[in-house]
């Protein structure tokens, strides 16, 4: 039988089938088995923002890349940005909350504002990209886009991620209507709560947001050296990037799909057995 | 343009189509600048209903690539009037470009942050929630709410209220951007009703036709009418409660030139 098999089917096969035994053992899982002792060491996160300050005391000195996505020539392109500057704060914001929670992970800054705002659903596209490109363990997304145009190519690359072992960390938009990639089921999307407690986080089983991380009133890194109290979705993704990044470097064989199930598992609202 | 194109038409059918332009171009005049006056009114309200110092809307203008403040209310709001602002720098410009609502307090105590707005404003906010304005195409704009005077910082229920604020002015706005000419609103009905059978000749003759059925829009107003419609929308752009009184005069005036007309013994066509 196994002759007849599609190639598709192969990994299924008899003689195949120890190899497709799984880490997590489901049903017995807690946060002590998920993150306890988990420093985040040996994970990379992308952060796609407005920059991150290399310098600012927030990121312990992890920052170990910048990129900016310079859309001049006829195609977008990704180029190093030594100086790792933020044009706004905020980047050095989300930097600042995973270092906080995962002070032995790697951080990589891709930025995609910048002087020129023209295109700006394409510069997300490309950093986007460009984070898949250098496996990323996690990648924060604050940014969406609502263009109908880049709907294929977003899926496309939420699918790539998905498939590249990659997690994206999306903050819900608080407006309606359709906005990329956060709406796409394999994307972790975010929304605030008000618990102040960054390691409080809830998983909402009636979707298209999934989760609830802190966002209300936090005390995060700005621009300049500086720190500011912010409130926002686009705070409390980056509470939950860090906490999926704890469960990747402690278990770096689980896929997307099972850290969104042990992110569910885990969470406050989750019913204890 | 060899033959005249109303020889095309009965003198009828031109004399409709010349009076529905002037009925659109009457209607246009009394929209134009509604729009301010809707978003004017909606940072009004922002402000009394959050008891904020300052409401303030930024818009994206393509041509400068800049954000403007056109609109401002509160105590503290005027300085913001006129302000542009890149979108890719500052609280502003980050919510324009990312359509992400953001709330920040504390403002002060980042000195950075609070120089920068002082230099432009003249006042230094505590705390401030930014939200975007989406239209069905995408992101235009940012209203801008300072300082809620019985709270030290803006909740997720305010960023909800504020973002319902910027619903409504993004429907404002969207909505004036449908302001056409008479000329091209006749051009697209005629075109539609022919269809698209469409040889160059024949689109060069329905240009024909919308052109002379609105050409008596063109040149000086002799008969008075557009400084009419000119005083009338002046009224309901300044303040719908006195719309009422306006309409009450014009009454007065009104029975008293058609008394002045009718022993005079003539009236125009306007």
């Amino acid at each position: 039988m196994t002759a007849e098999l599609p190639a598709w089917s192969e990994p299924f096969a008899d003689e195949h089938r120890s190899a497709l035994q799984r880490v997590v053992p489901f049903g017995s899982i807690d946060r002590e088995w998920a993150i306890g002792g988990s420093d985040g060491s040996g994970a990379l996160v992308a952060i796609i923002d407005s920059g991150v300050e290399r310098d600012h005391p927030a990121v312990g000195g992890r920052l170990v890349r910048s990129v900016v996505v310079d859309l001049s020539g006829d195609e977008p392109s990704v180029q190093d940005d030594p100086d790792g500057s933020d044009v706004v704060g905020h980047g050095t914001a989300c930097a600042g909350i995973i270092h906080g929670l995962a002070p032995a992970a790697e951080l990589v800054s891709i930025r995609v504002l910048g002087p020129d705002n023209r295109g700006k659903g394409m510069a997300f596209a490309t950093g986007l990209e460009w984070a898949i490109d250098q496996g990323a363990s996690v990648v924060n997304l604050s940014l969406s886009s609502r263009s109908d145009a880049l709907f294929g190519t977003f899926h496309e690359l939420a699918d790539a991620a998905y498939f590249a072992n990659v997690l994206l960390v999306s903050a819900a938009n608080n407006v309606p209507g359709p906005s990329y990639p956060s709406l796409f089921a394999s994307v972790v999307s975010v929304a605030a709560h008000d618990v102040p407690d960054p390691l409080v986080w809830f998983y909402n089983p009636a979707p298209p947001v999934e989760f609830g991380g802190y966002g209300v009133d936090v005390d995060v890194a700005w621009k300049g050296g500086g720190r500011i109290v912010a409130t926002g979705n686009s705070f409390a993704a980056p509470h939950l990037a860090a906490i999926a990044t704890l469960i990747r470097s402690k278990h770096p064989g689980v896929t997307p799909f099972e850290v969104k199930a042990i992110l569910a598992a885990t969470g406050q609202g989750a019913r204890v057995p | 343009m060899s033959d005249d194109p109303s020889r095309r038409l009965s003198s009828n059918a031109l004399a409709l189509l010349d009076e529905i332009a002037v009925r659109i171009e009457a209607g246009r005049r009394l929209e134009l600048g509604s729009s301010e006056a809707v978003l004017r009114s909606i940072v009004d309200a922002t402000v009394s209903l959050f008891q904020a110092e300052a409401a303030s809307i930024a818009l994206y203008d393509v041509t400068t690539d800049r954000l403007i403040f056109g609109v401002a209310a509160g105590e503290q709001g005027q300085g913001a009037i006129g302000l542009s602002v890149p979108p890719s720098e500052g609280l502003v410009g980050y919510v324009y470009t990312t359509g992400q609502a953001i709330a920040l307090s504390d403002v002060a105590n980042d000195s950075r942050f609070g120089r920068q707005y002082a230099e432009k404003t003249a006042y230094v906010p505590r705390s401030i929630v930014a939200v975007p304005l989406v239209d069905e195409h995408g992101t235009i704009g940012v209203l801008e709410v300072l300082d809620k005077r019985d709270s030290a910082s803006f909740s997720l229920r305010d960023i909800e209220l504020a973002s319902i604020f910027a619903r409504q002015a993004a429907v404002a706005i969207s909505s004036s951007r449908v302001e056409r000419d008479a000329t091209s609103l006749l051009r697209a009905a005629l075109r539609a009703l022919i269809g698209d059978g469409g040889s160059p000749s024949h689109d060069e003759s329905i240009d024909e036709i919308a052109g002379a059925a609105t050409a008596s829009l063109q040149g000086d107003d002799e008969s008075g009418l557009w400084a009419l419609v000119e005083q009338v929308a002046r009224a309901r752009r300044a303040d719908p409660s006195s719309v009422g009184l306006v309409a009450d005069l014009l009454a007065v005036l009104a029975s008293h030139a058609e008394a002045t007309g009718r022993t005079r013994g003539g009236a125009g066509r306007r």
